[in-house]
C-alpha cells in the first residue's frame, strides 16, 4: 500500500466505525416524534428528554449500578486469584503446569449457553441467585483464564534477576512481591483489569439468566424497555449512549498500556 | 518459555485459588451437563439412564445440523473478512503521530460496548424505516429490508460482526507491528524490496504470534455468537440466523428439553474444542518443524 | 565504491530547539575503512541515518564521488549496512537472503550465483548455505547479515553501525577480523560507527573523533593516539585516557596545559610532579618484574603511568613527563620533548 491509498483504508474504517454511533446519538438527541416523522439525517429539534427520562427512572441507574457491581467483584476475584497464579507459572515448572495451563485456557473456549442451566441450579442451590456475585462468579469463567494468560505474558518479560536481588538485599518474599514487583507491574494489571471490565461488562446471556428482579443488569433492562414501550427508541438510544461511556473512560485510562497488553501472549 | 525456570512444585500453592475458582465456576456445571446428557429428565425427581440416545438423537437431528452448517459458514465468512481488514487497517495506521492515540481509542470502542446494545445500535442503524443505514441503501434504489430478507439479515450480522471485531484484530496487529525493529524496514529498503517483499517476509514472518492469538479469539468468539443475532434478527427471517448457541438456548430455556440440551452442550463445546486444537496444530506445528 | 565527501552537512529534528549536526565536513577516499567514533549522545545515529537515506540534511550537501545523494532514498544511493544485531530476513534460506538484494534490483540469475557463492567463500559460510536464520548462532547470523551488505558488486558504501554489539565478546575479534579482511579483499568503502576506540584503532584507516555537534579530529589511528587535536580526544581515546596538567608544573611555557600518555611519563622520585601512590595494576610481567599501570594522587589530581609496578601503595614519589602535547582553549597548540 502506498501512503495515500492506506490513509483512505484508514478513513473509510474510520467512518464506517463512526457512522453507527453517530447515528445512535442523533436518535439519543431526537423526540420520538421526530424520530417516527420525516428522515432526517441531522437530528431535527436536539434535545436531552431522553436522557432526563433515564436519570429520573430509578429502574435504570440501579441497574447501571448493578452492572458496575458486579464487573467490579468480578474484576478483583479475578485479580486476586490471577496474579499469584501467573507468577507461579512465569517463573517455575513444577507437576502438570503445561496441561493445567491448557485447560485453563479451554475454559475460555466454553460456549456461555452451554453452562446456562447448570449454573441457573448451582447458584439457586447455594443462594446466590439473583445477587451481583452470581454473575461476577459466573463471569470468572471466562475472566479469570484470560487474566492468568494475560499477566503471565507479562510477569515472564520481567527478568527473573529482579527476584534474587531483592533475595539477596534480605528482603522477604512477601515485601519483594507486593512493594517491588506489583508495581513494576501496574500496567500489565490495568491491562488485565480492562480486559475484565470488557469481558464482564459487555456480556448478557449469562448476566440476564442469573439475575432475577433485584439485580437486574443495565443490559436486561434495556432490552426489556424495549418490549415494553414499543417502540420508544429515542430512550432505547440514549440509554445505548450511557452504557458505551464507562467503556470510552476505561480505554482512555490504559491507552498507553493498551497495545503493549494485545501483543504478548503465550501462543507467539 | 524458553528461559530455563527451576522446578518447584509449591508453585501449585499459587495457582490453587485459580484452580478452585475455576473448578467451581467450570467443572462442577461441566458435570452437571455430562450427567444430563445420559439421561432422560422428567421431573427433578424422575430420571432415566438413556445412555448416548440424546448423541445420537442431536447429531441426527436436521435443525442441529442446519444450524451447525449456519455456524460454519457466518464463522468462516467473518473471520476471512476481519483478519485481512484488519492487517490492512493496522498497516494503514501511522506509528507514531498525533492521532495515533484517538484512532486507538475509537478502534477499542466497539469492544467495550455491551453485545446488546452493539445489536441495538446496528437496529437503529439498519432499519428500513428510521436507520441511516436501512434508509440510505433503499434511497439508492436497492431494495433492503433486512427483518423480512433472510440473505439481508445474514449481510447485516456480517457487517454488525465486522464493525464490532474488527477492532480486535487491529489492535493485535497494530501492536505486533509498532514492535518490529526499525532496522527491519531499513534494510529491506536499502536491499530494495518492495511493499509486497516488505509485507511478506518482514512484517508478516513477525506477525505471526498475533495473528495466531487473533484468529484463536475470533473463532472461539464467533463460534458462540448468541447476544447479537438474538437482539438483532431473533434468528430469523425464519431460521436464517439461528445459530447454534441460539438453537441452544431455545432448547434448554424455552422448551425445557434437559438431556438433549446437554447432549448439544457436549458436542458443541468439543467442536469448538477440535477447532481450536485443528488450527493450532496445522498452522503451529507446521511452523515449528 | 565511492569517494565520500560530507560538505557542511547539518540537520535538526523538526520542532527541536537546536541542531543535532551542524557544519560537519568530511572527506573518506575510495576503499578507506574509516571509522566514526563518539559517546552517546554524539549524533552518531543521526549522521548514520543520514548517510544511509534515513534522513536527508537539512544544511550541507552529501556527495559520492561527486555526485550530490542528499535528497535520494536509500535503496537509490547504492549503500548498505550491518547493523547492531542481525537483521535477515527469517523465512529465506542463508543463500536466498544472501541474493535478496541482488534479485530485487533485478541482476541476472548468473550473476547473482556467482557473487552468493563469492561471498560464501569470503566469509567461510558455505557450510550454511541452505539453512534458514533461526537455525544459527548470533555470530553466524551477522556473519551471514555482514555477507548480505556485501553481496552487491555496485554498492558505493557500507555502514556498520556498532555491529560487534550483539555478537559474544570472546568471538567479538574474529567478526572484527572478518570484517578487516574482507573490507582489504573487496576494497570497499567502509564507514564503521563505534563508541568503543578499541575497535575504531584497531579496525580503521582513519577515525574521526565525534561530540555533540561536529568532528573533533580525523586521523590515523597512531595521529589520534600521539597528537590528539583537542583534550577531549586525548581524554576520550586511551585506556586510560591522556594525563592533564597545568604546564606550569612541568615548567613549559606553551600553551595552558599539558597532555601526556601514562607511558610518556616514568616514575623518578626526583621528577617534578609528587604524589602518592593509589593503586597499581599489573598487565604483564618483564624479566620476571610486573609492569603495568601506577596511579599517583597527585596536586593535579590523579595521573597514570605505565612502567614497573614494583612500588606499594602509599609510597610518596614523583613522577617525570617526557614528551607532552601542549592545549590552549582545549585546542592543540603544539607538542615537545622534555629531558
Amino acid at each position: 500500500m502506498n501512503r495515500s491509498s492506506s490513509r483512505w483504508v484508514l478513513a473509510t474504517y474510520v467512518v464506517y466505525l463512526l457512522l453507527p454511533l453517530y447515528w445512535l446519538l442523533s436518535m439519543a438527541v431526537s423526540s420520538n416524534a421526530d424520530i417516527a416523522g420525516d428522515f432526517s439525517v441531522l437530528p431535527r429539534s436536539p434535545t436531552l428528554a431522553n436522557f432526563a427520562e433515564i436519570f429520573s427512572n430509578p429502574v435504570w441507574y440501579q441497574a447501571f449500578g448493578n452492572s458496575l457491581t458486579y464487573v467490579a467483584i468480578n474484576s478483583i476475584i479475578s485479580l486476586t486469584v490471577a496474579i499469584p497464579a501467573a507468577y507461579a507459572f512465569s517463573r517455575y515448572r513444577f507437576l502438570g503446569d503445561k496441561q493445567l495451563f491448557f485447560w485453563l485456557l479451554t475454559n475460555r473456549m466454553a460456549p456461555p449457553a452451554v453452562f446456562l442451566l447448570p449454573f441457573f441450579q448451582l447458584y439457586s442451590a447455594i443462594g446466590l441467585f439473583d445477587t451481583p456475585f452470581a454473575v461476577a462468579l459466573a463471569h470468572c469463567l471466562f475472566t479469570v483464564p484470560l487474566s492468568v494468560w494475560i499477566l503471565e505474558g507479562f510477569f515472564s518479560g520481567v527478568p527473573r534477576e529482579l527476584d534474587e536481588m531483592a533475595k539477596i538485599d534480605g528482603h522477604s518474599f512477601l515485601y519483594f512481591f507486593f512493594r517491588v514487583f506489583l508495581p513494576i507491574n501496574r500496567g500489565a494489571i490495568g491491562v488485565t483489569l480492562f480486559f475484565c471490565f470488557m469481558f464482564s461488562w459487555v456480556e448478557l446471556l449469562l448476566a440476564r439468566t442469573l439475575s432475577g428482579s433485584t439485580a437486574k443488569p443495565i443490559a436486561v433492562v434495556m432490552t426489556r424497555t424495549v418490549s415494553a414501550s414499543g417502540m420508544d427508541w429515542g430512550v432505547l438510544a440514549a440509554a445505548g449512549v450511557l452504557t458505551v461511556l464507562p467503556g470510552a473512560l476505561v480505554v482512555w485510562f490504559v491507552r498507553k498500556h493498551l497495545a503493549k497488553g494485545f501483543a504478548l501472549g503465550r501462543v507467539s | 518459555m524458553s528461559s530455563f525456570k527451576p522446578h518447584n512444585n509449591r508453585a501449585w500453592l499459587g495457582v490453587l485459588p485459580v484452580v478452585l475458582i475455576v473448578a467451581f465456576s467450570a467443572v462442577i456445571p461441566l458435570m452437571t451437563v455430562v450427567n444430563y446428557s445420559v439421561q432422560d429428565i422428567l421431573d427433578l425427581n424422575t430420571r432415566f439412564f438413556v445412555g448416548f440416545e440424546w448423541y445420537r438423537e442431536t447429531l441426527n437431528d436436521p435443525r442441529f445440523l442446519a444450524a451447525f452448517l449456519r455456524q460454519v459458514v457466518f464463522s468462516l465468512t467473518v473471520l476471512m473478512i476481519e483478519i485481512p481488514l484488519g492487517i490492512a487497517v493496522a498497516k494503514s495506521i501511522p506509528k507514531t503521530g498525533r492521532l495515533t492515540p484517538f484512532i486507538l481509542i475509537l478502534l477499542a470502542l466497539p469492544l467495550l460496548i455491551p453485545w446488546n446494545v452493539v445489536a441495538t445500535i446496528w437496529q437503529i442503524f439498519a432499519r428500513p424505516d428510521i436507520g441511516l443505514l436501512g434508509v440510505g441503501v433503499n434511497a439508492l434504489g436497492i431494495s433492503y429490508n433486512y427483518t423480512a430478507e433472510p440473505l439481508h439479515a445474514w449481510l447485516t450480522l456480517v457487517a454488525m460482526d465486522v464493525w464490532h471485531w474488527t477492532s480486535l484484530v487491529v489492535l493485535l496487529t497494530f501492536a505486533g507491528l509498532t514492535s518490529i525493529p526499525l532496522p527491519f524496514y531499513q534494510a529491506a529498503e536499502l536491499d530494495g524490496a518492495n511493499r509486497w517483499q516488505l509485507f511478506t517476509l518482514v512484517e508478516l514472518p513477525r506477525l505471526r504470534g498475533v495473528l495466531i492469538i487473533a484468529v484463536l479469539l475470533r473463532l472461539m468468539d464467533s463460534f458462540m455468537i448468541y447476544t447479537e443475532p438474538f437482539v438483532l434478527t431473533g434468528g430469523g427471517p425464519g431460521n436464517a440466523t439461528t445459530f447454534l448457541s441460539q438453537h441452544l438456548a431455545t432448547m434448554a430455556v424455552g422448551q425445557f428439553d434437559l438431556g438433549p440440551a446437554a447432549a448439544f452442550s457436549v458436542i458443541y463445546f468439543l467442536f469448538i474444542l477440535l477447532f481450536c486444537w485443528l488450527f493450532y496444530t496445522t498452522v503451529v506445528k507446521r511452523d515449528e518443524s | 565504491m565511492a569517494r565520500i565527501t560530507l560538505e557542511n552537512i547539518g540537520f535538526h529534528y523538526p520542532g527541536a530547539v537546536q541542531d543535532t549536526l551542524s557544519g560537519l565536513n568530511l572527506e573518506i577516499a575510495n576503499g578507506e575503512a574509516h571509522a566514526l567514533l563518539g559517546a552517546s549522545g554524539a549524533g552518531k545515529t543521526t549522521l548514520l541515518n543520514l548517510l544511509s537515506g534515513l534522513l536527508s540534511p537539512t544544511a550541507g550537501k552529501l556527495l559520492f564521488d561527486g555526485q550530490d545523494v542528499s535528497q535520494l532514498a536509500g535503496h537509490a544511493r547504492n549503500v548498505a549496512q550491518v547493523f547492531q544485531f542481525p537483521v535477515l530476513y527469517e523465512s529465506l534460506s542463508v543463500a536466498e537472503n544472501l541474493a535478496f538484494p541482488l534479485k530485487s534490483r533485478g541482476v541476472a540469475a548468473s550473476q547473482i550465483a556467482e557473487r552468493v557463492d563469492y561471498i560464501c567463500d569470503e566469509l567461510a559460510i558455505s557450510p550454511l548455505r541452505e539453512h534458514k536464520p533461526g537455525a544459527l548462532s548470533l555470530f553466524e547470523k551477522q556473519l551471514v547479515a555482514v555477507g548480505k551488505a556485501l553481496v552487491r558488486a555496485d554498492l558505493s558504501l557500507v555502514l556498520l553501525d556498532e555491529p560487534l554489539t550483539a555478537v559474544e565478546p570472546r568471538i567479538k575479534w574474529r567478526l572484527r577480523q572478518t570484517l578487516r579482511k574482507v573490507q582489504e579483499d573487496l576494497g570497499v568503502t567502509m564507514i564503521y560507527v563505534t563508541h568503543d576506540q578499541t575497535e575504531a584503532l584497531t579496525f580503521a584507516d582513519r577515525v574521526s573523533v565525534l561530540t555533540a555537534g561536529g568532528i573533533l579530529q580525523t586521523g590515523t589511528p597512531a595521529e589520534i593516539y600521539e597528537t590528539p587535536g583537542h583534550e577531549f580526544v586525548g581524554h576520550f581515546v586511551g585506556s586510560p585516557g591522556m594525563n592533564f596538567v597545568p604546564n606550569s608544573a612541568l615548567n613549559v611555557s606553551m600553551g595552558e596545559r599539558l597532555g601526556f600518555r601514562p607511558e610518556w611519563a616514568v616514575i623518578d622520585e626526583s621528577g617534578p610532579v609528587q604524589g602518592v601512590v593509589t593503586r597499581t595494576r599489573v598487565q604483564r610481567t618483564h624479566d620476571s618484574i610486573p609492569y603495568g599501570l601506577v596511579t599517583l594522587a597527585t596536586l593535579h589530581g590523579e595521573l597514570s603511568v605505565r612502567g614497573a609496578t614494583d612500588i606499594e601503595v602509599g609510597t610518596n614519589t614523583a613522577l617525570r613527563v617526557h614528551r607532552y602535547v601542549a592545549f590552549a582553549d582545549q585546542q592543540k597548540v603544539g607538542e615537545g620533548e622534555l629531558v
